[in-house]
């Protein structure tokens, strides 16, 4: 499904190459984690992924089901399926929660030359996959994100994939901020999404967030490259030894 | 009173043409002694210093192409329909003058002895202190017509006044004034550009308990010039409330000048003004607080684009002993592009110490964080971009009581910004 | 200090007081530096004229240049008009009734060294607590921890009494003297600099300053060099009748660092006296500049008689890339202050920073604020401004913000906040913002409020006195801005902030 090759990334206004190469493959149904330490390019990636400016791709390539990704508007790209779980989800003020969903979900409909979805359907809709998440007729009222604890957003954010159904979705530190409780009922959120037809690009830097949504694959990203690729196990060891020994294996 | 600096011939040339129209004699010859005191504004006054009043100093009003008048808005609501064309009244297109609750009648017809004397003019006098407003004065002189509107109890509909242009170097001045009883209530609405040059005065005497509600929306012709001034007197626990929507002109200046005398007394009074090039808005407001425990907002935004200029001077002046007062200040600017300015003078200026003021005013471009994240959900960058000029107009909006009237202001906003997308 | 009695009972040590605070309001009384030294003085005639010009011009022994451009803004200035858009009421000043230059006659041959100085001037600095010695310095002993050693230009009345440290300076290149040495000694930078900032037809007191100026300070750190010790100034208005026009000059070369500081008093007087100065920072590329004033002239007596007036231009000009400036004025004195420092940061990615606390109690007026004029790309300016009134006092902040067309993606934030104590003062804030680009992004916030009740009753349920806990509670009001000022200024400040303030409660 997401076929990125030696991806090679700098930032635009520093000079400075933040990806060195990172090569990946991701097919239709698995989930993928990245792990790495602070400054690894985790995030870098997300956001070259969905499309931030800010950005120079100076080598490589990214596609969505054989679709070159980075020469697309982050529009096209959440309208081909691609979705990123921010970090720091922005806060909208003045954008009330339920236009702000129902204004993605028809725009990306209409992209794709689907009508639009009434009033009345939004509506249960949104109720529906919020209850799940538990969150509340208020929250939907306000603005986006403005006012939200942490929880609070990352569940917002899980809403938002629940009701725009992409097909490749990227959660970038959806841990952090995350007191236990939160992080059950979020990974809870994610688990309900987990199809066939649906992949997950798991970005964290603890192990913690996999003990809920369980990896197929986990990569280790250090200094802008993948430099180990294995199964679950693999975030174990991390947990327990740390990214020092991995670092070092490399070298 | 502020003196202004002019040369009497200035004043002279731009009277010239003029003569004072019959009625309310007492009224408008003060106002001329006062004009002839003050003078017009020049280049070098403080008050002027961010808007050129060179149009509205020249003898005749500048030519400006009729455009689209558009749909009338407010259509859905059931009100009385005043309609005056190029300054004059159509009394063919308006409704009858009699709603339950309200005395209603014309300037240009009020005969002597009527109620509307001991008012005219009295809170535009009162008003041109301690900064002279030399356009009103010349309004209260002048005017050749205006609804006179006297409410006693609950008005059973809104008031709703249509300002049709036909003409192309059309002159216009009319007054308006509005006398509230101790607890009426009414809902005054204005909409259309009125003139190729327009001046505009309202005055506005709210008894205790009053409840005023005006929403205008200024025409959209491009090249109209129009100065308009709204004098507001509260006395204890009336409510005041002022939105106004300027999308296009070439020129407007709207002045408030909003006076608290009782106590326990709020004013909002909001903008929202949209330009695209030869665009010069400027929102001028004072407000007086002279009693204790009263409320009052100013809410103004801007959104300008290519080479258009949006001011905002905005004062709060807490009298000795208006102790409690809450007053608050806030004017953005959202500016599309490099050629755009805004320019602000958000003052305070307080003389008692147990109140709370505060203003605020920032200026900038769309927040990229906010477009990234809406795009990054798949809605189109044009898209994302309404939505957020939107949202930023929102706390004006809020400013409106009536949803009806709140949506077809939004609706007003969302076709302005459909027409000047690029 | 003959009020101290009337403060003795706050002595009684309660526990929990902080020992600090006991002394603060200890040192609370009327103005600490109200007395006036004895000394024979040599005046120019009263008023104003060329020849007054002439005369201050030739007893600095100045160079025909310097006449001339004196001459030329005396000139202008006599077409000028005092400018009142200011929120201060003051009778009209009569520019003929003052004396414009007034020196201590042992100064008549300028002492070589200040062994040579009178000890009545060196005792006067003494008692204010200015060290005017240099601290003995054994070979390869560093000063005490904590014991920053500060370099001094004193000025007093007309001119400078002596400046310490110089050699020292010297030996890094810095040059620190009186601007008539500078012109003497070094023509060719006062030439290039002076005026370049502020010029001579700026505005009606700096053109007065230009051509009647009689000292002040000169300060160049050459490129690269951070300048080994503070340097400071300090000004001392004596005589009677006479107004003080200092002008400073500082030069701050490429990549080059300085910390500049400023202290005013003078006597208590029943007449109301000018002062006029004029200061010019010239900022290079990548150089820095920390300019801090604790401004406290008499500011006159409860009725408002006497107190100094005090119209000051002050401007830093952050003339190439990457140029930083930081103002900090605590302005406490004078009965009237008309002062803005401002920023020009035409350089790209320059900086400005100014923070202020401004306290006007009693019967004094002050009008103060800053402009910030943004030219240059990525250029940020940061505004901070705490205003106290109390008494009748009136207390204005003003300021300009303005980002040019060119000046693209550069930030301004600007906090402006007044306290109000009592119902007889007026706080006002009239800020100008305009702004020419879209990349940039302006914020100003301000709010106006009275001292906190519940925070004054908090104190004081812990032991302390009405004045004592508002003292408590505007320091931290300050905070902001006295966290700005070099470590010794920031004590003297806080202090000052309390004793400005006696008798605003009760």
């Amino acid at each position: 499904m997401l076929e990125i090759k030696n991806l090679h990334v700098k930032l635009e206004e520093e000079d400075k190459q933040i990806l060195k190469g990172v090569t990946l493959s991701i097919g239709a149904g698995e989930v993928h984690a990245i792990m790495g330490p602070n400054g690894s390019g985790k995030s870098t990636l997300s956001y070259v992924l969905s499309g931030r400016d800010g950005y120079s791709v100076t080598d490589g390539s990214a596609t969505l089901d054989g679709v070159d990704l980075l020469a697309m508007e982050p529009e096209v790209r959440a309208a081909q399926g691609l979705f990123l779980a921010f970090q720091y989800p922005v806060e909208i003020p003045g954008v009330g929660n339920m236009t702000f969903l129902r204004t993605a979900l028809n725009a990306q409909r209409k992209t794709r030359g689907e009508p639009e979805i009434s009033a009345g359907d939004f509506l249960k809709l949104v109720r529906e996959k919020a209850k799940a998440l538990k969150i509340d007729a208020d929250m939907l009222k306000r603005p986006v994100n403005v006012g939200f604890s942490g929880g609070e957003k990352k569940r917002n954010e899980i809403l938002q994939m629940a009701m725009l159904e992409p097909k490749m979705c990227i959660l970038d530190e959806t841990d952090s901020g995350l007191d236990v409780d939160a992080m059950k009922l979020v990974s809870e959120g994610v688990n309900a999404l987990r199809s066939a037809g649906r992949s997950f690009l798991v970005i964290t830097h603890y192990q913690r967030l996999l003990d809920h949504i369980k990896p197929d694959v986990v990569h280790i990203m250090a200094a802008g490259r993948i430099i180990k690729t294995g199964g679950p196990e693999l975030a174990l060891e991390v947990e327990n030894n740390g990214y020092a020994d991995l670092l070092a294996e490399v070298q | 009173m502020g003196a202004v600096s002019v040369k009497p011939e200035a004043l002279a040339t731009r009277l010239g043409g003029l003569s004072l129209p019959t009625g309310m004699t007492p009224a408008r010859d003060a106002a001329l002694a006062r004009l002839s005191a003050m003078g017009l504004p020049g280049k070098r006054d403080e008050y002027w210093h961010y808007t050129h009043p060179s149009a509205f100093n020249a003898a005749t009003a500048m030519p400006a192409a009729v455009g689209d008048n558009g749909a009338a808005l407010f259509a859905g609501l059931d009100a009385v329909k005043l309609v005056f064309v190029d300054g004059v009244f159509d009394a063919a297109s308006s409704d009858d003058l009699t709603l339950a609750g309200v005395s209603l009648s014309r300037l240009a017809t009020a005969p002597e002895g009527h109620w509307a004397q001991a008012s005219y003019g009295a809170l535009e006098a009162a008003g041109q202190s301690p900064i002279a407003r030399p356009w009103a004065a010349l309004n209260t002189a002048y005017a050749s017509d205006g609804l006179l509107i006297h409410v006693t109890g609950k008005a059973a509909k809104p008031l709703s006044v249509i300002y049709l242009r036909r003409n192309e170097t059309s002159d216009v001045v009319l007054h308006h004034v509005v006398k509230l009883e101790a607890g009426a209530e009414l809902t005054l609405l204005e909409q259309g550009p009125a003139a190729s040059r327009f001046n505009h005065v309202l005055e506005v005497d709210l008894a205790p308990s009053a409840r005023f509600h005006h929403i205008r929306a200024q025409g959209r012709d491009l090249a109209r010039h129009a100065v308009t001034h709204i004098f507001a007197h509260l006395a204890a626990e009336a409510l005041f409330k002022s939105f106004t929507l300027t999308a296009d002109g070439a020129l407007t200046r709207n002045e408030a000048v909003i006076t608290f005398a009782g106590h326990d007394a709020k004013a909002h009074i909001a903008g929202a003004a949209m330009g695209d090039g030869a665009f010069h808005h400027d929102d001028t407001v004072f407000v007086t607080h002279a009693a204790e425990r009263c409320e009052s907002r100013q809410v103004f935004k801007k959104v300008l684009k290519h080479g258009a200029v949006g001011v905002f001077q905005g004062k709060i002046l807490v009298k000795k002993g208006a102790q409690k007062t809450d007053g608050y200040q806030i004017s953005q600017a959202l500016l599309l592009d490099d050629d755009s300015q805004f320019l602000a003078k958000p003052e305070l200026e307080i003389y008692a110490d147990d109140v709370k003021c505060s203003h605020g005013s920032t200026s900038g471009a769309i927040d990229d964080g906010a477009l990234f994240y809406l795009r990054s959900r798949g809605v189109p960058l044009r898209v994302a971009q309404s939505l957020l000029i939107l949202a930023f107009l929102a706390d004006t909006i809020a400013e409106i009581e009536d949803d009806v009237i709140a949506e077809d202001i939004r609706a007003q906003l969302e076709t302005w910004l459909a027409r000047h997308e690029s | 200090m003959a009020n101290l009695d009337v403060d003795l009972p706050l002595l009684e040590v309660r526990e929990g007081v902080d020992r600090e605070t006991i002394e603060t309001v200890a040192a609370m009384g009327a103005y600490k530096y109200g007395w006036a030294t004895d000394i024979e003085m040599d005046y120019a005639p009263k008023g104003l004229s060329e020849e007054i010009v002439r005369l201050i011009s030739s007893k600095n022994g100045e160079p025909e240049w310097l006449l001339d451009w004196r001459l030329a803004a005396y000139r202008r200035w006599l077409g000028m008009e005092e400018p009142h858009w200011a929120m201060l009421h003051y009778p009209a000043i009569d520019y003929q009734d003052q004396f414009y230059y007034a020196t201590p006659r042992s100064m008549a041959v300028k002492p070589k060294s200040l062994d040579e100085v009178d000890p009545k001037l060196l005792a006067t600095y003494k008692k204010l607590g200015i060290p005017l010695k240099e601290q003995a310095l054994l070979a390869g002993v560093e000063a005490p921890e904590g014991e920053r050693r500060v370099a001094v230009d004193a000025v007093f009345d007309s001119v400078s009494v002596g400046t310490t440290f110089k050699a020292e300076l010297a030996k890094a290149g810095v040059i620190f003297c009186s601007i008539s040495e500078a012109v003497k000694e070094h023509p060719d930078l006062v030439r290039k600099y002076l005026g370049s900032v502020v010029p001579p037809t700026d505005n009606f007191f700096a053109t007065l300053n230009s051509a009647v100026f009689s000292d002040g300070s000169f300060v160049y750190i050459p490129p690269g060099t951070r300048c080994p010790m503070e340097l400071s100034t300090y000004f001392r208005i004596n005589a009677e009748n006479t107004g003080q026009f200092e002008r400073t000059l500082i030069i701050c070369d490429r990549g080059a660092y300085v910390s500049y500081l400023e202290g005013c008093t003078a006597p208590k007087r029943d007449t109301h006296q000018l002062h006029a100065a004029v200061v010019e920072l010239v900022i290079l590329e990548d150089a820095e500049v920390k300019y801090s004033t604790v401004q406290n002239w008499y500011p006159g007596d409860e009725q408002g008689r006497g107190g100094i007036y005090n119209f000051v231009t002050k401007r830093a000009d952050c003339r190439e890339a990457r140029a930083k400036v930081m103002w900090t004025q605590v302005e406490t004195g004078s009965a009237i202050t008309w002062k803005y420092p401002s920023c020009i940061l035409r350089g790209d990615d320059s900086q400005g920073e100014f923070y202020s606390i401004a306290i006007a109690n009693n019967a004094q007026q002050a009008d103060t604020g800053t402009k910030m004029i943004h030219l240059g790309k990525r250029t940020k300016s940061r505004i901070v401004s705490k205003g106290i009134s109390a008494g009748r006092a009136q207390n204005t902040y003003r300021g300009l913000v303005s980002m040019h067309p060119k000046a693209t993606d550069s930030r301004n934030y600007t906090q402006c906040d007044s306290l109000l104590i009592g119902d007889q003062c007026g706080a006002h804030t009239v800020p100008y913002i305009e702004v020419k680009n879209t990349s940039s992004r302006v914020e100003h916030e301000a709010t106006t409020s009275k001292v906190d009740e519940d925070q004054l009753f908090y104190c004081r349920s812990r032991g302390m006195s009405e004045e004592e806990a508002v003292a408590l509670v505007v320091n931290g009001f300050c905070r902001e801005v006295l966290q700005a000022l070099p470590m010794e200024f920031a004590m003297e400040a806080q202090s000052l902030v309390a004793i400005s303030l006696e008798g605003s409660v009760g």
